[in-house]
């Protein structure tokens, strides 16, 4: 074991990597503040939602792979906001990442994906099937005057 | 029909109370106040001739006005309403003369329920002439060959009652009876001996005959009186009993034709001629119905408590193919239940003998039936008939009796469990003695019978079936 | 199948067919009782008066004797045979629904004899019932699936279910009301004798004989009744169900809540079905001294119309002059600017046929404490003579349950058959049981039974009052012992209307002072809506018209829509206020709309045509955002800045028993006095009459739709037009 081993050295050189590869220490603060944690990885690929994926294999499996999301959607961002390529590789289903992967079917009518909008004002809400159990009056509209 | 439904005056005897608090009855026997000590005869009939009330039974004499005169009708009438009221009641009384309608309540009893004091109502006579009860054919002699003892019958019955009207309820399909009654009526109206001042006796008395159309349950006293109304024939709920709120609301008395019929005679030759013919308590002269598998059918009158094979060999010729040949009687008209050959030997015809026979004297129709008879079916066919002219107004009856049918109707056949001839017993007990009138109870009565002598035969049936068939689709449900 | 002779002479016996003694003060019209009878029933000794039923005896000491058919208004038929019970000394079980007990009688309901005729009745009666129990809308209230599980076989031994079946009937038509499944029917003849009895309309028959007997009307008809859905009640089993209630629900899920029927002026009682904040049905609630245990067609099939044109939300009129939905702060603030801008003598406050007194109060108070007096009623009364000042004058002062004791009754200008239909029954069960009779100064008009008819002028109720008149029924009226007089409200909004009631009174005071009965009132005045009483004893003043008149610039209408008010009588900047739960005449001209509570929304006070204050009961809560309509007023008199001093219904109350304590007396009706002044002060109103006395309602097919309610009610709208079509039919 050497003695930068020892001395935790290698972990401040891992801190300083960190700090340098998210761009300083206020970029640093920011992101730690956005996403309350700090990492470093490789840049995997980067969605048309400004989404980047990173994957960096020393971190345990399960938390090997992240998105830092686009800054467009500032701190309301959410699992739903990755899109239905990177689904797969988030979820190891697969190690291609998409642009790599060649088998991916790409036809023209396949829609855009959209975000999980519950809670929103753009959420979906049902409409009541019943009849309503009181009929309201509608008054008349007075053509005259 | 006739008075077989009005049977239902034996099971409520004791509310009678209501309609004449002043009479004693109870369930012990009251049936007829004799005075005299009962004759002591022990053999009965055959009814000499001169002792014969209807004398024209066969039409072979002229049925009106004159005839009638000739035979004795409307002899010295008047004397008779001049003797009053309680005279001719207790004449009736003396006579013991018991409904021959078929419950057999004593005549002169149920007049005198009619003396209570006047509430100001006028009262009447109905006279059952609706005679459907399968088998009976004696009121329409009567009305045929002798209507002019009929109308007497009235007028005094009538007086003896107080009444104002007699109204005849003659059944819808008695077209010719009803056409001869008619004119003897307005024979006696134009000779002035009904009508204002009937007789000459200052006695105020019409009769007016109304025709039914053809419902046997219209022989129910209260459905008749319905239907003398004008409403639907459907019996009324007794009490009130008719002779306190009866036609129109008013006193009336319902008494059969045969009832009536006899009551001039009665009056004319003394109570105690017409209580010596018949044991005690059956006394008087009947008229008897014989048809069926006997040589020579007839009606004929005859003493009561004649028995029934020398009442059948006698007048009928006998049972066709001989004694032997017997199967079964059904000795009271349709509504009674049947008995065996080895009862029918030592049957007396009276209302006591035939009760002893758990049978009952109806309206004395004998419907003989000798071994060629589909007994089950015979029996299927009056229930047949039973559930067809059932009112439809009490449960029992009308669900009961249609049931009933439909059962004994597979019984016919064979297609039946063995266990439904008890089932179809509690059926037929479940009808008697729960409905509005007795014609539940008429019904019930003959499957009764049936079942009581013939169950071997209804086992049988179901074996062959079964044998034939495999088992009944009704053994499913045990 | 009224059997009249029979049904008259068992009447006098039988104290079954009148109301129980208690609900009566004039029971002495049945002749003074013997000695009462000792019977025993289960050893039970009890004492009743001869007359009485086996199964009524039964009934005093609590034993419950099963049946279809009988049924204690109606006549007895006795052919269910479910009754039936063994009594001592009878070889044959007797049918106790029928038969009067008899000294000694030793009743034993609980013998094997009488649980084995029950058994034999309930399985006969299973015999052609269908066991549709699972889509049969009486499951769950039904007399036979309750007593074929107390007195039942608990097997069946039908096994002709393998051969014939059961029997099966065609429906019948008989209406838009009622539902027939005649397979279902047990032949109780319930509903014939409802017909022919209580309703007056002898459609109702049995056909055929024995296991073919049909109950039906015979050739296909509507039942033209205006009581036709209490056979629904009546009908044990499930072959009489109500049509616009068929499939909705199960008595179990519902809950159910007494309140008070307001669509016409008797106030019957009422139980209001609700589910899931719907009502779904009403039925009547037994009260002898209203509406027994009857409904009108109207009150019990209107309920529809509470879902139907509702006011769920406060409206505005925008600048197009359009009502749009608004929120209340808006409306409330709209109506009270324009109310403090309005002089008080321009203000008019106009209340309409269903207000309740809460409202009335309310209203009233508010409108006072602006400084008017103008509180009216769309209704009119003659505001002459003692005018409203005297209860007397404007009541039904005899009572409801005594009519029955009338011996004579003159109806002048009204056709009580069509306002007050319970009342009308009991007329008629006076009419048919009591041998009372009836005159009608009016037009002539069907009421169910046989009247003497005097005429249609005005002047013959002059000549009557003034003694002059040669005819017949000023005899009648002068020997009746218990006379009494209905003069119908809507005779009084005529010119002579003053007149009318001046001689109204006359005739029937004078006929009062004559009476031995010194407690026997014979002045009554029908009203026609069933908050007219309470806007009457609050001093609202009847009789719009003259307020109109004045050209008012605030028109607040508390649920008026009788069409009195109308845009074209008021000035053209008029600023109108309507509150109320319907969309109807009212709101169609309203600048500002309040949506208010229906009376099955709310706890709320109505005094009916006697007098008797009663309160409904809230059974669901009010559509969207309307509200109680006395917190509405109250809301807007705290920013009108006259706030009202009540902030709960109890202290509306209380301020309602200020004004008078008969408001708030519950259930109870207060005898009336001052006859004499009313007299005295009507002495100088007698003046010539010559008009023509008619009524509105004349038709049943008007009588379905006479307030928002009804005139909602797709039902209601329903029946008229079969009963049209009905009245074209050659049957």
């Amino acid at each position: 074991m050497s003695i930068g081993k020892i001395l935790a050295l290698d972990k401040v050189a891992t801190f300083f990597n960190i700090i340098r590869q998210n761009g300083g220490i206020r970029a640093s603060l920011y992101k730690l503040y956005r996403q309350d944690e700090l990492k470093d990885g490789v840049l995997v690929g980067e969605d048309k939602y400004g989404n980047k994926y990173y994957e960096n294999p020393r971190f345990f499996y399960g938390r090997n792979r992240w998105v830092e999301y686009s800054d467009n959607y500032n701190m309301n961002y959410d699992g739903s906001q990755i899109p239905a390529e990177w689904f797969g590789w988030m979820h190891y289903k697969t190690d291609l990442p998409p642009h790599q992967d060649p088998s991916r079917p790409h036809y023209k009518w396949m829609s855009d994906f959209t975000e999980n909008l519950s809670g929103t004002t753009g959420q979906y809400t049902p409409y009541s099937t019943t009849r309503p159990k009181v009929e309201a009056w509608v008054p008349k509209p007075k053509t005259s005057q | 029909m006739a008075g077989a439904l009005a049977r239902v005056i034996q099971g409520t005897k004791s509310h009678l109370g209501l309609v004449g608090p002043l009479v004693n009855i109870s369930n012990v026997p009251v049936r007829c106040q004799q005075t005299q000590a009962p004759p002591t005869k022990s053999q009965y009939g055959p009814l000499a001739d001169s002792d014969r009330i209807f004398t024209n039974l066969y039409g072979r004499h002229d049925w009106r006005l004159k005839g009638a005169l000739s035979r004795g009708d409307w002899y010295l009438t008047k004397d008779i309403l001049l003797k009053g009221t309680d005279w001719i009641v207790n004449e009736l009384k003396t006579s013991g003369l018991r409904g021959r309608g078929g419950a057999g309540f004593p005549t002169g009893m149920k007049w005198s329920f009619m003396n209570k004091p006047s509430d100001g109502r006028p009262k009447y006579l109905v006279v059952n002439a609706d005679e459907g009860e399968p088998g009976t054919c004696k009121d329409r002699e009567i009305m045929r060959h002798d209507p002019h003892k009929l109308v007497e019958g009235c007028l005094i019955a009538g007086r003896a009652m107080g009444a104002c009207a007699a109204y005849i309820y003659i059944r819808g399909e008695f077209y010719n009876e009803a056409s001869n009654l008619q004119v003897a009526i307005a024979e006696a109206y134009q000779a002035g001996l009904i009508g204002k001042n009937a007789c000459g006796s200052g006695y105020d008395f019409d009769v007016f005959v109304h025709r039914g159309a053809g419902a046997y349950i219209c022989g129910e006293e209260t459905a008749l009186i319905e239907s003398i109304e004008g409403k639907q024939g459907k019996p009324r709920l007794k009490p009130p009993f008719p002779a306190d709120v009866g036609l129109f609301g008013c006193p009336t008395t319902v008494n059969n034709v045969e009832t009536i019929a006899v009551a001039p005679t009665i009056c004319r030759r003394g109570g105690k001629w017409f209580a010596s013919f018949g044991r005690p308590r059956n006394s008087g002269t009947k008229l008897f119905n014989i048809s069926g598998h006997v040589n020579t059918p007839c009606t004929v009158e005859e003493e009561m408590s004649i028995p029934l094979k020398e009442l059948i060999e006698r007048h009928a010729g006998g049972v066709t193919g001989g004694w032997d040949n017997l199967l079964a009687i059904i000795p009271g008209g349709s509504s009674t239940p049947l008995i065996p050959k080895d009862v029918c030997t030592t049957a007396i015809m009276d209302f006591d003998g035939l009760v002893a026979a758990q049978t009952s004297l109806g309206t004395a129709a004998i419907i003989v039936m000798d071994k060629s008879t589909d007994i089950v079916k015979a029996i299927a066919r009056l229930i047949m008939f039973y559930k067809h002219e059932s009112c439809g107004q009490c449960t029992p009856c009308r669900e009961g009796v249609s049931w009933m049918n439909k059962i004994i109707y597979r019984f016919v056949e064979g297609n039946a469990s063995p266990k439904e001839i008890d089932m179809l017993w509690e059926i037929s007990k479940q009808i008697e003695g729960h409905t509005i009138c007795a014609l539940g109870d008429g019904a019930a009565w003959p499957v009764q019978g049936l079942i009581r002598h013939f169950r071997p035969e209804l086992e049988r049936r179901m074996q062959e079936y079964a044998a034939a068939n495999g088992p009944s689709k009704a053994e499913r449900l045990y | 199948m009224l059997r009249q002779p029979l049904t008259r002479a068992i009447a006098l016996s039988s104290p079954s067919r009148v109301a129980p003694l208690g609900a009566r003060r004039y029971a002495d019209a049945v002749p003074a009782q013997p000695e009462k009878v000792e019977v025993f029933i289960d050893d039970k000794p009890v004492y009743v008066p001869p007359g009485t039923t086996v199964l009524q005896a039964a009934a005093q000491v609590g034993v419950e004797i099963p049946r279809f058919c009988y049924h204690e208004r109606l006549a007895v038929a006795g052919n269910c045979r479910m009754c039936l019970v063994e009594v001592e000394k009878s070889p044959k079980p007797v049918a106790a629904c029928a038969m009067p007990v008899m000294k000694g009688m030793r009743v034993k309901t609980d013998s094997d004899l009488t649980k084995k005729a029950r058994e034999g009745v309930m399985e006969f009666l299973l015999v052609n019932h269908p066991l549709d129990c699972p889509i049969c809308d009486q499951g769950g209230e039904c007399d036979l699936q309750d007593q074929s599980m107390a007195f039942g076989s608990d097997k069946s031994r039908f096994t002709d279910i393998h051969f014939s079946g059961k029997r099966a009937v065609e429906d019948k038509d008989v209406g838009p009301l009622i539902k027939t499944i005649m397979t279902r029917c047990i032949h109780c003849t319930r509903c014939i004798r409802f017909a022919s009895e209580v309703a007056g309309v002898d459609d109702f028959g049995t056909t055929g004989r024995g296991s073919d007997m049909q109950v039906g009307t015979y050739v296909e008809k509507m039942f033209l009744s205006e009581l036709s859905g209490n056979i629904i009640d009546l009908c044990p089993v499930g072959a009489l169900t109500s049509k616009p209630y068929s499939f909705a629900a199960r008595p179990w899920e519902t809950r159910r809540i007494d309140s008070v029927d307001v669509l016409d002026p008797l106030g019957s009682n009422i139980v209001v079905t609700t589910r899931t904040n719907e009502v779904l049905r009403i039925l009547p609630r037994t009260n002898e001294e209203i509406n027994e245990e009857w409904l009108s067609d109207k009150s019990r099939f209107a309920c529809d119309g509470l879902k139907r044109q509702r006011l769920v939300t406060p409206m505005l009129a925008d600048s197009r002059g359009n009502l749009t939905p608004v929120e209340w702060e808006d409306a409330i603030v709209a109506a009270a600017r324009a109310i403090q801008d309005c002089p008080p003598d321009k203000l008019l406050a106009v209340a309409g046929d269903l207000a309740d007194a809460e409202s009335l109060v309310a209203l009233k108070d508010l409108v006072n404490r602006l400084g008017s007096e103008n509180v009216y009623t769309e209704r009119d009364f003659p505001l002459e003579g003692s005018g409203t000042d005297l209860r007397s004058s404007y009541l039904l002062n005899t009572k409801i349950a005594n009519v029955e004791d009338a011996d004579f009754v003159l109806l002048i200008g009204t056709n009580v058959r069509f306002e007050a239909p319970l009342l009308n029954a009991r007329i008629r069960k006076a009419f048919i049981h009591k041998e009372t009779d009836v005159a009608v100064i009016g037009p002539k008009i069907d009421l169910t039974y046989d009247y003497l008819h005097v005429g249609d002028s005005a002047s013959v109720v002059k000549d009557l009052a003034t003694g002059s008149s040669s005819h017949e029924v000023l005899k009648r009226l002068d020997a009746a012992k218990r006379p009494i007089v209905i003069l119908g409200a809507d005779q009084l909004k005529t010119q002579e209307g003053s007149a009318l009631l001046a001689y109204t009174q006359e005739l029937a005071l004078r006929l009062q002072d004559k009476l031995q009965d010194k407690n026997w009132k014979v002045l009554n005045v029908l009203q026609r809506s069933a908050g007219a009483v309470a806007a009457l004893d609050l001093g609202y003043r009847p009789g719009v018209a003259t307020a109109l008149a004045a050209q008012p610039r605030v028109v607040f209408l508390l649920g008026a829509d009788g069409g009195v008010v109308t845009r074209e009588q008021l000035p053209k900047d008029a600023f109108v206020i309507y509150q109320g739960h319907h969309g109807d005449v009212g709101a169609s001209i309203a600048d500002v709309v309040f949506a208010g509570a229906a009376y099955t929304e709310k706890r709320a006070t109505y005094v009916n045509a006697e007098g008797r204050a009663q309160q409904t009961l809230p059974a669901v809560s009010p559509p969207g955002r309307a509200r109680d309509d006395w917190k509405i007023i109250r809301a807007l008199s705290e920013v009108v800045g006259e706030r009202l001093p009540y902030n709960n219904l109890d202290e509306v109350r209380d301020r309602l028993g200020q004004i008078s304590p008969a408001l708030v007396s519950y259930g109870e009706v207060q005898d009336n006095n001052y006859f004499a002044q009313a007299r005295a002060l009507s002495k100088s109103l007698q003046k010539p009459v010559s008009g023509t006395l008619d009524v509105q309602l004349k038709q049943l097919e008007d009588f379905f739709m006479t307030d928002p309610i009804s005139r909602a009610s797709p039902t209601m709208a329903k029946c008229v037009q079969a009963v049209i079509k009905q009245k074209s039919s050659v049957y």
